[in-house]
């Protein structure tokens, strides 16, 4: 029962997504529960001040903001993106919104500016993941030491132990009953 | 919906004194403040007051804390890159290590994310028992922060009376599980097994005994002189700044909010049991703590609901032997005892997940402290720090 209440929620939600964000976003769907679109770099920060303000959505809890490296996704799967979830505490539901970068020198205006709580995940996806968010007031590392080689969350970035060689063992059942061991 | 509580009744005999914010407006004038110059004051990262490895970076003038900056990551063990090498089943092992107090609550939102991928039914008796083993979990962990910030400020006394209380719930814990912290005990789609004989006595006696001297505890510090006058009116967290940082639990609940998942998203069975969301509108020190212990009867609540309701049956959902999520993404969002913890599943079909993102409470939360600290006394630092409520594994991750 609870579960089809937070669907048409949902639904409902979308709609007036729709109606204050327009031609500022794209995909805008329900995936989940959540509201679900895809922003470009350039309109973020107008896109999260609507979500913020505008009435009926006033998403004012912020969420989290990391990124996700698509590229081993497979075909189609895309690059690199920012992704930010925010909750409305009035209206109850999140909105999840996906900002893809350029892999090559990937860029993002902060939305600190509008969240506080954006300053340190804005560190650290800078730090994991090498994106610059700009205008961000102080974006020095906030895990990793400074001299530190390499944007641990990428794909690219193996895990030191896994690069040298594989796991000896059977990891699964299936492996040690066909000879893996 | 959420009934909101107020804490004035127990906030009146204060005797009020100078608001610790903006202090250069109070006794501490402008013009009546020794020029003093600034210094650096490290505090930790070894301090009793906080709950593992953590330093703060303070800017002192005099007696005023001009800058706190928060520094973090001495126990980051890279959780959200080290997922993406193990397979569903190991992950639960080491998520439940995020937030050593709460370990059960941690598994739950991996579990759930897992579930609704592969649209597993999870039977009810496994929902319930969640919701039981999550509850207590939820005691236990408030009963320590009782413990602890009592002991901050001074009175050691709880942290004996929390102590007992909790080794009897932690007793039925540990036969359930096999553990006292790192449970490893929710799989995707339903429990790892039955709950032992004894179980229903057990709990049932062991939340009766919590719900009976809860008062008592209540009014040794709530009741106390000496503790409303490090607490009323010290570091105070506005409402729209807890939104702004991301605050959740009882810290954002202290500050007038009412957000709670297990009210307005429930998950698992949580809409069929009757409980209040507890808030205080002040956002200081002392309304965090007064949320705090006003859960604990809350959750006491739930447990006794939730296992007189108890049904038979199955423990486990139809699961294939390899747990592999389809291709998708999902967020799941759990109110964990000290705030939400939010997971971001993105699958590629695989037996370990492509991506996930952990979005813990203590991060968000503990991330709004130099905001709070700022322009404080040196003196209301610790009662600060304190009812935070953090838990230094939950920030680093």
């Amino acid at each position: 029962m609870a579960q089809t209440q937070s669907l048409s929620r949902a639904d409902e939600a979308l709609e007036r997504v729709k109606s204050a964000l327009k031609e500022t976003i794209s995909e805008p769907k329900v995936n989940f529960g959540t509201v679900d679109l895809i922003c470009e770099p350039g309109a973020l920060v107008g896109v999260m001040t609507a979500l913020r303000d505008s009435e009926g959505i006033e998403c004012k809890f912020f969420g989290f903001l990391s990124a996700v490296d698509r590229s081993e996704l497979g075909e189609g799967g895309g690059g690199l993106e920012v992704l930010i979830v925010v909750y409305s505490p009035v209206h109850f539901f999140s909105v999840a919104v996906h900002v893809p970068v350029a892999a090559a020198a990937p860029a993002c205006p902060s939305v600190s500016g509008v969240y506080s709580g954006a300053l340190w995940h804005e560190r650290e996806t800078h730090e994991m993941f090498g994106i610059v968010f700009e205008g961000h007031p102080q974006l020095s590392n906030l895990y990793l030491p400074e001299d530190f080689e390499g944007h641990p969350g990428l794909r690219s970035f193996k895990l030191p132990g896994r690069a040298v060689k594989d796991w000896p063992g059977a990891k699964d059942p299936e492996e040690a009953a066909a000879g893996g061991r | 919906m959420a009934k909101v509580g107020s804490p004035s009744e127990e906030r009146a005999g204060a005797r009020g004194r100078v608001p610790s914010r903006h202090p250069e407006e109070g006794a501490a004038g402008a013009e009546g403040r020794f020029k003093t110059e600034e210094m650096i004051l490290n505090v930790g990262p070894q301090h009793p007051a906080t709950h593992g490895v953590f330093r703060l970076l303070a800017t002192i003038d005099g007696e005023v804390l001009i800058d706190a900056d928060p520094v973090i990551g001495y126990m980051h063990r890279g959780y959200e890159k080290l997922v993406e090498q193990r397979d569903y089943r190991q992950i639960t092992n080491l998520v439940s290590r995020m937030d050593w107090l709460s370990g059960i609550n941690n598994e739950l939102p991996l579990a759930l994310a897992v579930e609704k991928l592969m649209e597993i039914e999870v039977p009810p008796r496994a929902q319930y028992l969640r919701v039981i083993l999550c509850e207590m979990n939820r005691i236990l962990n408030h009963l320590m922060f009782f413990a602890s910030f009592g002991a901050e400020l001074g009175a050691i006394t709880p942290t004996f009376y929390a102590f007992r209380e909790r080794e009897d719930i932690q007793r039925v814990m540990e036969a359930t599980t096999g553990g006292r912290m790192h449970f490893g005990f929710f799989r995707p789609g339903g429990i790892k097994e039955d709950v032992p004989e004894g179980f229903v006595e057990g709990a049932l006696a062991g939340v009766r005994q919590v719900i009976d001297r809860l008062p008592d505890y209540e009014n040794l510090l709530v009741g106390n002189e000496i503790f409303k006058q490090r607490t009323i009116d010290i570091g105070i967290l506005e409402e729209e700044a807890a939104y702004s940082y991301g605050v959740s639990g009882p810290i954002a609940r202290g500050s007038g909010i009412t957000m709670d998942v297990r009210k307005d998203e429930p998950y698992l069975v949580y809409d069929q049991f009757d409980f209040d969301v507890q808030s205080a509108p002040n956002g200081d020190c002392f309304d965090r703590f007064w949320v705090l212990i006003r859960e604990v009867g809350e959750s006491a609540r739930i447990v006794e609901q939730a296992i007189e309701g108890l049904p038979p049956g199955p423990i486990m959902g139809k699961v294939p032997r390899v747990i592999q999520a389809p291709e998708g993404e999902v967020y799941v969002r759990c109110e964990n005892p000290l705030g939400e913890l939010g997971m971001y599943l993105v699958s590629d079909g695989d037996r370990r997940p492509y991506r996930l993102k952990i979005r813990t409470p203590s991060y968000s939360n503990v991330s709004a402290l130099s905001y709070v600290l700022k322009n404080t006394y040196v003196s209301d630092m610790i009662a600060i720090l304190g009812s935070f409520f953090f838990v230094l594994g939950d920030i680093d991750r």
